[in-house]
């Protein structure tokens, strides 16, 4: 799996491959062994851009905080949790995938109330690689 | 004379008790049937208790209340929660036809979910139970490592809860009180129903099971009635199995206390775990029936089903847990001091 990831740009054709094979394997749990429903909700999906400031590539939650700037240019931090190091790790989602200071595209599910939380559903990277942790069906 | 009066009284008794009977069997619809439903690849099974009450039918699925309505004659709606494999809460709206021991009809999800169900049938038929005679110990090798799918459990969300359940499940803090989110050992049974494969290991004694999630491990006692003196109950507790025919039938009980699943329900002190393995003929996929037997907190006994597929390529991962991505935020959102103003909650 980890050749889907490879430093190169990705081709739709490739990327609804991946996204496929992706999905069979995503399917489960995922990171649902917490409260899900408490914290975020699932009436939208919405998408944020910005550059990783801290990386937390743990169990029992990854956890990235993204520096987002509004409207106005004033940063402001988003808090990205995924699924649990060994969910990511099989997919070849690992601890250098994402670093401090890469720019990247997320959607996923926000936090209740505006909260600047988000729960991962895709992350692209700078040179167009996707990053699937869990999607709809 | 007297001949023709008592075939007269029987024909008339006949005639009147026989549509009679035959209706009631028509129109009772209380027992237990086993529900099946099909979402694309996917079937679920589950029991359905009906119980007729003065005000009303009253139902329960895998142990947890649904709503249930009859319309007409033959009109059945049942409406069940259950959570998606993100954790988001949905109901399953269940509408269709009975007739005798048979229900059948389709279903639709209904509620904002992740895991989008489409409409789909879904069929019940009345359980009958014949009484077992004792089996004889037909074990199966059921040793390897075990891969989840999402096959069979209709995760039912809402239980059916005592006062006492009631009581604690109003105290409950979803997220703050959960103790895996701060690597404490979630245990038994959420453990065995949470999607991260695990291993099995057969020895002389004993079955020994090794969990990816929380890196925890389960010993089940072939020969051992009960714990060494002085063990201490745990999450994972005392567990003694026996092979009833070629099912593996596990016990377990000196629980600590912990929650049933996400929602937060109690499980008790008192509370017996009970599980049935089976393994399919090609020895490929294990089921495995779960039973909360804790009357402290439950009207009726929660189930949940799971199920796994032999996979030789799987590696237990390690699962290092640090509960730093959970006390940090909470301190950042000055939410400290509620955290610990309610450790007597706590677990």
């Amino acid at each position: 799996m980890r050749d889907h990831f490879q430093d190169r740009t990705v081709s739709m054709k490739k990327l609804n491959c991946i996204f496929f094979i992706v999905i069979q394997f995503s399917s489960f749990e995922l990171m649902a062994h917490h409260s899900f429903t408490a914290e975020f909700s699932a009436e939208r999906v919405i998408e944020i851009r910005g550059e990783i400031e801290e990386v937390w590539f743990k169990n029992p939650h990854v956890r990235y905080l993204l520096q987002v700037k509004d409207k106005k240019n004033n940063i402001e931090i988003w808090d990205l949790r995924g699924s649990p190091v060994v969910w990511l790790a099989r997919k070849g989602w690992t601890k250098d995938r994402i670093k401090k200071g890469d720019e990247i595209t997320v959607s996923g599910y926000p936090g209740h109330d505006g909260k600047k939380m988000l729960s991962i559903i895709e992350v692209k990277l700078s040179d167009g690689t996707i990053l699937i942790d869990k999607a709809p069906k | 004379m007297k001949k023709i009066l008592r075939s007269t009284i029987k024909l008339i008794l006949f005639s009147i008790l026989i549509p009679a009977l035959s209706f009631s069997s028509e129109t009772d619809i209380s027992g237990i049937w086993r529900i099946s439903l099909q979402d694309g690849a996917r079937t679920l099974i589950g029991d359905l208790e009906i119980e007729e009450e003065v005000s009303g039918l009253t139902g329960y699925l895998e142990g947890g209340p649904v709503d249930i309505k009859i319309d007409g004659e033959n009109s059945i709606e049942i409406i069940a929660d259950s959570r998606d494999v993100r954790g988001f809460i949905f109901n399953r709206r269940m509408t269709g036809t009975f007739e005798g021991n048979y229900m059948t009809g389709t279903y639709q999800q209904e509620g904002a979910v992740a895991q989008k169900e489409e409409p789909g049938p879904w069929k019940a038929v009345r359980k009958s139970y014949s009484i077992k005679q004792s089996e004889q110990s037909n074990p199966f090798d059921i040793s390897g490592t075990w891969a989840a799918t999402q096959q069979l459990d209709f995760r039912k969300y809402t239980m059916s809860l005592t006062e006492k359940g009631k009581n604690w499940l109003e105290s409950y803090m979803p997220y703050y009180d959960q103790p895996d989110v701060r690597c404490a050992s979630i245990g038994l049974p959420a453990l065995i129903t949470y999607s991260f494969p695990f291993e099995i290991i057969e020895s002389e004694e004993r079955y020994t099971m090794l969990y990816e999630y929380q890196s925890k491990v389960r010993r089940i006692w072939m020969n051992k009635d009960k714990p060494s003196e002085y063990m201490p109950p745990s999450r994972m507790g005392f567990s003694k199995g026996k092979w009833e025919g070629s099912t593996l039938v596990i016990k377990t009980n000196m629980l600590e206390k912990t929650i049933r699943d996400f929602r937060g329900e109690l499980i008790s002190e008192n509370a017996t775990i009970e599980e049935r393995y089976s393994l399919s003929e090609d020895g490929q996929t294990l089921n495995a029936i779960i039973i909360v037997h804790d009357e402290e907190n439950y009207k009726k006994a929660p189930i949940r089903r799971t199920q796994w597929l032999r996979n030789k390529a799987t590696e237990i991962f390690p699962y290092t847990c640090d509960p730093d991505s959970f006390y940090i935020p909470m301190y950042q959102e000055n939410k400290m001091q509620m955290y610990i103003d309610r450790s007597e909650l706590r677990f």
